[in-house]
């Protein structure tokens, strides 16, 4: 029997999970074939046959860092959705191959820490019973593409886009042509005007909206990113139809494998080329390529689409009846549930719903963590709360996305009980931090500990509130993987003669009124920049305007006093 | 791998070699026969001024000796005698993840020795 | 060195142009600063190698006499020799054959194929069972290509050859 008619047996999975693409075998047999060629690839590697030059980049297109103390798997999560089954099968690898936690990342990935290469196919083939991989997580290709942890559930949204970043994601999957960019290339969607994805951050950005025919239309933003040099992204276009989708994301990828620079590491993204051409000359480029090439053959026909949306399940909403009733009283007879639905609920598009933030930073945690227990928890309240979905934040936290607001109340008991109940959703202690010099090999300062710091330091509720809206995001170096350019106060790593110290932005936004940190003033130590942080935000407590929040008072009185708070002498 | 900056040097001072395995990442540290140990205390002291040649001659060993990534760490001694690289990124590596005490490689250690001598007999 | 054509070694009737000396009458791989003197001669198949960092319209006045074009990976992470492969088929339409050289990997070769590459040079030494394994690795591909693979009638995706 041929390849051919063996494939062609091609069958709707019967059970279409709740927010996630389903696999057909297809898509399994897939997954098999790369772990096959990854193991092979390991096999030349430990035989000499492959040098560690050349199974590098290959080890990193399967997800694996060798870090500071061992080699470190990062899982891809596409479009930051899981199904309750996988959440299930990240806890078995927390536990069989790690140290019994994994940590969720600013794209919306997971990593583990302790892995070995020798048993990374095998974590492999328990990820790929799980539909699941970590194909592209890493290396100079297209990376995962993220989208909105509200997607398909919150009120504000347009469109849901996980259909078309899951289009996305098969596109860009062994992409022939896009393999070895200069760079990597990473790639967020979004469908609603509120962006929650931080599009302008990203080497392409997309925001999502129904035309007037109704079909989508796409804003595509491109050459936007943080790291050593951030940038704003540029709008290419307002208007893409989902037509030409892929089309016109290829034509860019063209531009981009051709022209990048490939002579400095430091100057290889897309935004660095964006601004070398200047936009208007870039735009053309990728405008040429678009015309000359042969649009048909990526043409994102209705029917093709709408086979991919087919295999989406579509969560049942019962009617609301008296959930809204529930709730309320539930609120009225318990003060801290009260208090946590105020800051870690969202507004839900179906009436009697609401969606659910867990909050992965307890005061003195580790921002991100979750231990196999903690997995498993989550997995559970998935399958039972939420039609078996759970999605990761690029804010480190995780959400369930559709929970009937009468059983809320059990939602925030079980998550109280394993510690996943801290009501600071957006507050001073909802911190963003990477993995820093404790676990980075790039590193050059540790981000954990400062963060444990201050939201030891913040961790009172009221105090919470009353502060208000604050995002603080720390990277322990200038790579910026915590994003803390795109922070209210950004806190940066840097090494002063070998030795750690940090540096102050303030002012950065990840949202659509997108903004970069500025730098405050020389480095300092861990404890000062601590205590420069409380006095910066009792300076915006006295000098606030009504309700504005810290990043406008910023913005409204400028840098200059804020400066002074910190460096003036006392 | 060139590693900038751990490589600060003093002429009068002493250094370590370093490398990761390569079958499971792990930090290891050369000893003064040539194998490598997961604890930076059995790690052989070498004056600053030998240390490019004993690189030079155990760089390309490495792929049969199932290391990677082999370079020099400058270190000192603390109060109490131990060996400690000078710069905080090689403490680390050294010492393990500061927010993890349970993960440090001397524990672990200590954790393999147990269990090592409980199955004997 | 061994030159690859479908995973298996076969005959190379060409020759790489020597520096300084003439070009013969037999076919002949020149370096893209003495194109026009292969142009130039009455008889003998003419192959061209392309720069990296050339674009490939350079070649378009010269293409109807090319036989070969030679697309180089100074280290195989630079991956811009795709892109050429991609948009000579593409763009300038060209036919014949598009040949890999410099360092690349066997990773990389069902890549190469797709983007038009019809033959690979690897070193003598090259293990050519791990070259000939790579391009069966994977039955099916998740986009379309300049090679216009049949789809499978559910997304981009496309069937890639047995």
């Amino acid at each position: 029997m041929s390849a051919d008619t063996m494939i062609r047996e091609e069958v709707v999975p019967v059970n279409r999970q709740v927010g996630l693409y389903a696999y057909d075998q297809v898509d399994r047999t897939f997954l098999r074939e790369r772990i096959d060629q990854f193991r092979d690839q390991v096999a030349r590697r430990v035989s000499g046959e492959l040098t560690e030059d050349e199974f590098k980049p290959l080890r990193l297109m399967n997800g694996l860092y060798l870090q500071l103390h061992a080699y470190m798997l990062r899982v891809a999560v596409p479009y930051g959705t899981l199904a309750s089954r996988q959440v299930q099968a990240l806890a078995r690898i927390a536990r069989e191959f790690d140290r019994g936690y994994g940590h969720f990342t600013t794209r919306q990935n997971i990593q583990f820490n302790w892995i070995r290469l020798e048993d990374t196919p095998a974590a492999l083939e328990v990820l790929a019973e799980a539909d699941m991989h970590a194909i592209q997580t890493s290396g100079n290709c297209i990376r995962n593409v993220t989208s909105d942890e509200f997607a398909g559930a919150a009120a504000d949204e347009l469109l849901d886009p996980r259909v078309h970043a899951e289009i996305l994601r098969q596109w860009s999957t062994l992409h022939p042509e896009f393999t070895f960019l200069p760079r990597k290339f990473k790639i967020a969607i979004s469908g609603s005007p509120q962006d929650r994805v931080a599009a302008r951050f990203h080497d392409i950005g997309l925001i999502a909206r129904p035309g007037p025919d109704g079909r989508p239309l796409f804003e595509v933003f491109v050459g936007g990113g943080l790291g050593r040099t951030p940038i704003v992204g540029t709008k290419l276009r307002d208007d893409l139809p989902e037509e030409d989708l892929v089309a016109y994301l290829e034509a860019i990828l063209r531009v981009y494998n051709e022209f990048g620079r490939r002579d400095n590491i430091y100057k290889a993204r897309i935004k660095i080329l964006v601004q070398a051409l200047g936009a208007e000359d870039f735009r053309q480029r990728v405008d040429t390529e678009f015309s000359a090439m042969d649009r048909a053959r990526y043409r994102l026909e209705p029917a093709l689409v709408q086979a991919i949306r087919d295999r989406f399940g579509v969560p049942a909403f019962e009617p609301e009846g008296d959930a809204p009733a529930l709730l309320a009283q539930a609120r009225k007879k318990d003060r801290a549930f009260d208090t946590w639905v105020r800051t870690n609920t969202h507004p839900h598009r179906a009436p009697g719903y609401l969606s659910v933030v867990v909050s992965l930073k307890p005061a003195g945690g580790i921002p991100g963590d979750a231990t196999a227990e903690q997995l498993d928890l989550l997995a559970d309240l998935a399958e039972r709360f939420s039609f078996g979905e759970l999605r990761v934040t690029h804010l480190q936290n995780v959400v369930l996305g559709h929970v009937r607001q009468d059983r809320l109340y059990e939602v925030w008991q079980a998550l109280s009980v394993a510690g996943l109940a801290t009501a600071n959703i957006g507050f001073i202690t909802d911190i963003v931090a990477c993995p820093g010099l404790d676990y980075c090999a790039l590193a050059n300062a540790r981000a954990i500990p400062i963060s444990q710091k201050l939201s030891s330091r913040f961790a009172d509720l009221e105090l919470q509130r009353e502060i208000g809206a604050l995002r603080i995001n720390i990277s322990g170096c200038i790579n910026a993987c915590g994003h803390h350019h795109a922070a209210h106060i950004g806190i940066l790593g840097v090494d002063k003669r070998g030795e750690e110290a940090f540096q102050l932005t303030l002012g950065g936004s990840g949202e659509e009124d997108a903004s970069i940190g500025q730098i405050l003033g020389p480095a300092m130590s861990e404890d000062d920049t601590v205590d420069a942080v409380a006095r910066l935000v009792d300076f915006y407590l006295v000098r606030r305007d009504g309700t504005e929040r810290f990043l406008d008072t910023y913005r409204r009185i400028g840098t200059a006093a804020f400066k002074d708070v910190v460096y003036a002498p006392a | 791998m060139v590693d900038i900056r751990s490589n600060r040097r003093d002429a009068g001072g002493r250094s370590v070699i370093t490398a990761n395995r390569l079958l499971d990442g792990i930090v290891v540290w050369r000893m003064k026969d040539g194998a490598w140990c997961t604890l930076i205390s059995d790690a052989s002291l070498i004056p600053n001024d030998q240390v490019e040649a004993i690189l030079d001659k155990v760089k390309p060993e490495a792929q049969s000796q199932g290391v990677l990534g082999v370079y020099g760490v400058q270190v000192q001694e603390d109060e109490a005698g131990r060996t400690v690289p000078v710069t905080a990124r090689e403490r680390i590596r050294a010492f393990g993840p500061s927010v993890h005490p349970e993960f440090s490689p001397q524990d672990f250690a200590a954790e393999n020795r147990t269990r090592e001598s409980s199955h004997v007999g | 060195m061994l030159l690859l054509e479908n995973g298996h070694p076969v005959t190379d009737r060409w020759s790489y142009a020597a520096e300084g000396e003439a070009l013969g009458t037999g076919p002949v791989i020149v370096p893209l600063s003495r194109l026009s003197e292969g142009l130039g001669r009455s008889a003998g198949e003419l192959g061209v190698m392309l720069p990296v960092d050339e674009s490939v319209s350079v070649l378009r006045g010269a293409l109807p006499r090319l036989s070969l074009i030679v697309i180089t990976f100074p280290v195989f992470r630079d991956g811009r020799a795709f892109s050429q492969a991609r948009a000579l088929r593409e763009h300038l339409h060209f036919t014949r054959e598009i040949r890999a050289s410099g360092h690349v990997l066997p990773d990389q070769y069902e890549f190469l194929v797709r983007c038009g590459v019809t033959t690979v040079e690897v070193p003598d030494n090259a293990d050519l069972p791990v070259w000939e394994r790579a391009l069966h690795q994977f039955r099916v591909a998740m986009q379309p290509s300049v090679v216009n693979e049949k789809p499978t009638g559910f997304g981009l995706r496309r069937f890639l050859p047995a």
